[in-house]
């Protein structure tokens, strides 16, 4: 008994203890919040998506150079499509075989061609479609694929990566992820990607807000 | 002997849930956590946190994070830390950083194990109303980041289908509810527990102990 009663003030934490553990909590709190608005870029993005959306609208990024295949079988490369007559461009990522979001992209890039040609954009704002499946895109496919989209050639182009060994950092590039998917399909995130004359991608915007993407290459025209 | 029976059966089982636990990380396993958003967040990653928490056992009433318990009282500073990482790897960019990146996998490992750690030591010094307070933050955590993946019809996680993401959803929400029970049942019968660990004084709080366990009869024996 005697035992007990004089244990029991002994177990109770003393001042100081409870000073150290005010103190580590409140320095684990502050080390917890700082982690946690670092990985959020500030409480603004939860997802992998928006928070390379924020990165990239807070700092423009150069596109790095790859090597392609246009629709018609031509050698050319990314930075040639991207900075020959000095249009801003819209770019997606596609394979020709997807039938599930590259038919939604391509019903956006089917509507952003219209407004396009409707207001007289064609030489200042330019769509182009990049496969990343150079294995089944062939400049065949490729052709094929322009066709089911009525592309028109002045506003819209679609190229295919000439090599399969550039996808991954292609992908990178631009922060695509591709995973394989039942039938022999790629799931991947869908988004516009706006690139200015200089090479810079400037924005990406959500496929499903086409005004905001075609807003944003127009106020990046010189 | 009876004693020493169940020491060996929960090293034998800590040792074997965080080997498992880790072992999904390395191929050919990983392709499971790769492949299938249900398998990194609804198995592995409540593995990792129960292996921290039954490691903590091997050393009886963890003894091995005896330093920690000037810096624990109630066990707020452990809480404080397990909340931060259930709430950064509830992000789903964390959760596409750890399929990505090896680095950011191994930091998973090591954060959940501590978090499972962590809990064990704060849940064993701690009031139940304190316990209510975290585990009730949790959980809630749990069961919104849950209700978010099987609900919305935007993919979350790049790494992950649709579906995986659904499954996932599911998963949690069942881990949270799952996870609630537990906790409930051990509030309400903590003598198991309490008679296997006499030794760290610090029981888990009976429901006459809603202000503080400090004064268990069995804290002498420390």
């Amino acid at each position: 008994m005697d035992k007990n009663s004089s244990q029991a003030p002994e177990s109770r934490p003393a001042a100081g203890g409870l000073w150290k553990t005010f103190t580590a909590s409140v320095a684990v709190a502050v080390i917890g919040l700082v982690v946690l608005l670092q990985a959020t870029a500030r409480g603004n993005a939860f997802t992998t998506e928006t928070l390379r959306r924020t990165v990239v609208a807070e700092a423009p990024q150069p596109v790095p150079d790859f090597q392609m295949t246009d629709a018609a079988g031509r050698a050319t490369t990314l930075r040639n499509v991207l900075g020959d007559d000095g249009r801003v461009w819209i770019v997606e990522f596609v394979y020709t075989r997807c039938q599930t979001v590259c038919s939604s992209l391509g019903a956006v890039f089917q509507r952003l061609q219209q407004q396009i040609d409707a207001r007289g954009l064609k030489g200042r704002v330019g769509l182009l479609s990049i496969s990343f499946d150079p294995e089944h895109d062939t400049p065949e496919a490729l052709r094929t694929y322009a066709e089911r989209m009525r592309m028109d050639p002045a506003a819209w182009r679609i190229v295919t990566l000439a090599s399969l060994q550039d996808r991954r950092r292609l992908l990178d590039a631009f922060g695509i992820m591709v995973i394989p998917a039942p039938l022999g399909e790629f799931e991947h995130n869908a988004s516009l990607h706006v690139v200015d004359a200089r090479g810079m991608l400037i924005r990406i915007v959500d496929f499903d807000d086409p005004d905001q993407a075609l807003g944003v290459a127009l106020s990046a025209v010189q | 002997m009876n004693r020493l029976c169940t020491r060996g059966a929960v090293v034998t089982i800590a040792s074997m849930v965080s080997l498992l636990a880790c072992g999904l990380s390395v191929s050919p396993a990983r392709t499971l956590i790769e492949q299938s958003m249900f398998w990194h967040m609804v198995v592995q990653m409540p593995m990792l946190v129960l292996g921290g928490w039954l490691l903590t056992s091997l050393s009886t009433g963890g003894r091995c994070l005896k330093g920690m318990e000037a810096w624990n009282h109630f066990g707020l500073t452990g809480f404080v830390a397990s909340q931060f990482i259930l709430a950064y790897w509830m992000l789903p960019l964390s959760v596409d950083r750890a399929v990505v990146l090896p680095s950011a996998d191994f930091l998973k490992l090591l954060t959940l194990l501590a978090c499972g750690a962590l809990t064990r030591h704060s849940m064993q010094r701690s009031p139940v109303v304190v316990q209510l307070f975290f585990v009730g933050s949790g959980l809630s955590m749990l069961l919104a980041a849950g209700v978010v993946l099987a609900t919305t019809d935007r993919r979350l996680c790049n790494a992950y289908s649709l579906d995986s993401q659904f499954n996932a959803g599911l998963g949690v929400m069942a881990l949270a509810f799952a996870l609630g029970c537990a906790w409930t049942y051990r509030v309400l019968h903590p003598s198991r527990e309490a008679d296997r660990q006499p030794c760290n004084g610090c029981g888990p709080g009976r429901p006459s102990d809603l202000v503080s366990n400090h004064d268990h009869p069995n804290r002498h024996a420390c």
